[in-house]
């Protein structure tokens, strides 16, 4: 039954890897470039979550739109400051650009609320529930809840609205996409808007169980990368399979040695499957770009 | 001695440079006082560091994020040697660096195939595992408070105190990583190094080895690393996991985004003015990372070449040197080994199509193939497979009796097999004579490829254009610099793809009756190209593709009368290949 708890402690934390991994698949396949600070703004919807419970003494699943839509309005902010005056840049400018971006929000929230680590509330309660004779937290079953309805939200957005497919013409080949008369630079800064909301309500979400600090932005994009190059790059359902495996393999080696052995050996794990298959594991061709 | 002294000032940046070297230097004699004295050994340090740096992330052009890394390996390695008695710099400095450099060869394999953002990531994720060993493994590092109480530094038994003795041996170091970067990236590299930046398929194709390059770049930069992170160690006389953390590797990347990627002179500067940053601005206090921050993402915005590189632009605004006389011209010989290129059941898939479909071709020395077909019929693929850019799924390749299709492109350059581009490929920012010198992959020599890159550039009628950066000139003149750079490495096998497109009618004769020159003079030529007048006038045979097979081969005159060209040509009923016109 321990497995079970540990199973279901995995998937929790790998949905909400999977909304950060989402992002950084959307913002690399719309601009070809990775935004770096995509893992700060982790962290700041986790400390935005933390401030606003200090004002407002509601459960978490209510201050998850105030989240949502404020990073979402950050998500535009960092699109204006390090996408768009470099958007005709080598993709290595953008990264240069977001690792500024980056500092700026890590230290910042550093002087704001301090290094120490710090918890959001509860989506819903605190406690544990029984399930199958496992002894699991309410956070986990909310967690996975939550981050579910948030990815299904993404793709309907994606598949099923007009909305959505200018946003993957766009992606796909934005020269085309813009002789068709689509307006890209807008469907980019969307894109921006779109996965800063997902990394914060990422932070929301993981806030609670595993605290937050702000130097925790590093992990969280260096996870969405292994991820990613676990998926195969630019596959969007791949990407979510390697964020639960990232999640899985992580909380079953914390749980048997310690978390800095599971994160080592994770890292471990990343340059043997780079070493192996540069293409990632499960990838198809893609060429150069490994 | 004074007349090479003026001439060297009067060059680029160096007098600005010069004076502000020299006013540094005063500045730290006149106050003199111990904390002044350390934090311009600190700048020393970091200077070190992004000097190395600048190898793989300025020279190379891979944005490592293992450099911060690296520093603290040279740190924790120089500690744990300087707590036994005895020890000096003279043990310690050496094993921080190759320790480092050790460390970069063993994760070189995985990482360095990878490209731009993912060798990116990659790296970053060397340091965090390394920064996790550190606060991890408490028995060697010390754990979270690491390493504490290393006594003061020696050299050779001679106790080096703080202040005077480890600045000037930290300095020391700096002038002499300054030489060894000048040396390592000065002259034929120089050229070489930026057209791998600008366009590594181009400088495959031209004989250079990419992933040597890249290779020795990350290998240097880890090394200067470990010697600045040593240095560190016996400054400061501890060590700790913040070394590994990221505000290290954020400090070596903004001091060479705001000095300059590739300017030793800029890596100094920066260095000096990001470690007194924290000290002008006191009421920052813990923020300066906030500020680095900030100045990182405006430089890159404003001014991606850095200070130095704003400083360059500025004095060629202010005063434009005349373009310096062109280098004697030195003949560049054709190749005198011809052999036979055989092609073998040649296939290459991409997804469910045969671009390349079961080709057998021969092609004897001396010969002068021609290749037509409509687009999408396998023409540039071909001519990708022969120079390697390509593996093919099925088939060989065999050059003078030696299989080559599983060569890099480099190496197959290197055996004699030039190419140019259907999309022209130069680095925009070189100079044309450069572009082409920086193919002579032979001489390495930067006066003798420059004398050579002379001599063809003026066969092509073109050597007035020399000195002017590629990127300013006409898509015409481009085609030829990109042909001339192609003769430097003296090929036997010239691949030329769609070589007359977007050229004028005299250009167009112009080029036919160099490519019949060459011929003349032996060379094997393989010509891509659409426009069949210009084929008939340089092709002694002609070979025509659709569908990723031949469908005509004989001399032109037969082969454009063909049923299956006239076919894939005018795009008749039930043809095979749908041709564009």
């Amino acid at each position: 039954m321990e497995l079970l708890q540990l199973a279901i402690n995995g998937i929790a934390l790998g949905a909400a890897y999977a909304l950060v991994a989402l992002g950084f698949v959307l913002t690399l396949k719309a601009t070809g470039a990775v935004n770096f600070a995509q893992g700060d703004l982790v962290t700041a919807g986790g400390f935005l979550a933390v401030a606003l419970a200090g004002l407002l003494p509601v459960p978490g699943i209510l201050l998850l739109p105030i989240v949502v839509l404020a990073m979402a309005g950050i998500g535009l902010a960092v699109a204006t400051l390090s996408w768009w005056p470099l958007r005709d840049r080598p993709p290595a400018t953008m990264f240069i650009s977001t690792i500024a971006l980056g500092i700026v929000i890590q230290n910042g929230l550093n002087g704001v609320f301090g290094a120490e680590p710090r918890a959001a509330p509860p989506l819903f309660t605190g406690g544990h529930v029984e399930v199958f004779g496992a002894v699991v937290a309410r956070q986990s079953l909310a967690i996975l809840a939550v981050a579910a309805i948030l990815i299904a939200g993404v793709h309907l957005l994606l598949g099923r609205t007009q909305l959505g497919r200018m946003l993957r013409a766009t992606a796909q080949d934005r020269a085309v996409a813009s002789a068709l008369g689509i307006r890209t630079g807008a469907m980019v800064m969307l894109t921006f808007a779109l996965a800063a909301a997902l990394s914060g309500a990422a932070g929301l979400l993981l806030a609670n169980r595993y605290f937050i600090a702000p130097t925790d932005g590093g992990g969280f994009i260096v996870k969405a990368y292994i991820a990613v190059v676990i998926g195969g790059w630019g596959r969007v359902g791949g990407a979510l399979a390697g964020a639960m495996l990232v999640a899985l393999f992580e909380t079953i080696v914390a749980a048997w040695f310690d978390q800095a052995v599971a994160t080592g050996l994770l890292y471990a794990a990343l340059l043997a499957i780079l070493a192996v298959r540069p293409r990632g594991l499960f990838g198809e061709a893609t060429g150069r770009r490994a | 001695m004074s007349g090479r002294l003026t001439r060297w000032l009067a060059r680029d940046i160096n007098a600005p440079v010069f004076v502000l070297a020299l006013v540094l230097a005063l500045w730290t004699v006149s106050s003199g006082d111990p904390y002044g004295l350390r934090l311009m050994t600190l700048a020393g340090i970091y200077a070190l560091a992004t000097i190395g740096y600048q190898f793989v992330f300025g020279h190379a052009g891979a944005l490592s994020l293992a450099q911060g890394c690296f520093f603290g390996i040279g740190a924790y390695v120089a500690g744990m040697l300087a707590l036994n008695p005895g020890v000096g710099v003279e043990t310690t400095l050496p094993a921080a660096t190759l320790a480092a450099t050790v460390l970069a060869a063993l994760v070189a394999l995985p990482v360095l195939r990878l490209h731009s953002h993912y060798f990116a990531l990659a790296t970053l994720g060397i340091g965090q595992a390394v920064l996790l060993l550190a606060v991890n493994w408490v028995s060697v590092t010390g754990g979270a408070n690491g390493i504490a109480g290393v006594p003061s530094a020696s050299l050779l038994g001679i106790p080096l105190g703080r202040g005077w003795p480890m600045l000037l041996l930290v300095w020391t170091l700096v002038a002499a990583a300054a030489l060894a970067a000048r040396r390592l990236t000065g002259g034929w590299a120089g050229p070489a190094l930026t057209l791998m930046r600008e366009q590594p398929q181009a400088a495959e194709a031209a004989g250079i080895d990419i992933g040597r390059l890249r290779l020795g770049g990350f290998l240097l930069s880890a090394g200067f690393a470990g010697l600045a992170g040593a240095l560190q160690l016996h400054t400061i006389r501890v060590v700790s996991p913040e070394v590994l953390e990221f505000p290290v590797m954020v400090s070596v990347l903004t001091i060479a985004v705001v000095g300059g990627r590739t300017s030793v002179a800029g890596a100094i500067l920066g260095a000096v003015l990001l470690v007194h940053l924290p000290e002008w601005f006191r009421p920052l206090q813990e923020y300066y990372l906030l500020a680095y921050g900030v100045a990182l993402m405006l430089c890159v915005a404003i001014a991606p070449s850095g200070l130095a590189g704003a400083a360059l632009s500025l004095r060629r605004r202010l005063w434009t040197e005349p373009s310096p006389p062109l280098p004697a011209p030195m003949p560049v010989p054709v190749a005198a080994a011809p052999a036979c290129l055989e092609v073998h059941g040649l296939t290459r898939h991409f997804g469910g199509v045969a671009a390349v479909d079961g080709i057998d071709l021969v092609v004897t020395p001396g010969e002068a193939l021609g290749i037509v077909g409509a687009n999408g019929s396998g023409k540039s693929t071909l001519l990708n497979l022969i120079a390697g850019a390509e593996r093919p799924d099925a088939g060989s390749i065999a050059w003078g009796g030696r299989r080559v299709h599983r060569l890099s492109p480099d190496r197959i350059a290197r055996a004699g097999i030039a190419r140019t581009f259907q999309a022209i490929k130069l680095a925009d920012g070189l100079s044309a004579l450069d572009n082409v010198a920086a193919g002579d992959w032979r001489g390495r020599d930067l006066t003798r490829a420059r004398g050579a890159a002379t001599a063809l550039l003026a066969r092509l009628g073109i050597a007035d254009i020399a000195w002017q950066p590629c990127g300013e000139l006409p898509p015409g003149i481009r085609r030829h610099v990109e042909i001339a750079r192609a003769l430097i490495a003296r090929p036997s096998l010239l691949l030329l793809d769609e070589p007359a497109a977007g050229l004028g009618a005299a250009e167009r004769e112009t080029l036919g009756s160099l490519l019949m020159d060459l011929h003349g003079d032996g060379m094997t030529l393989i010509v891509v190209e659409h426009d069949l007048d210009f084929l008939r006038r340089v092709a002694g045979r002609l070979v025509c593709l659709s569908g990723g097979r031949i469908v005509a081969d004989g001399t032109p005159d037969t082969v454009v009368r063909h049923p299956a060209v006239v076919a894939s040509w005018l795009g008749s009923p039930g043809a095979a290949g749908g041709a564009d016109g």
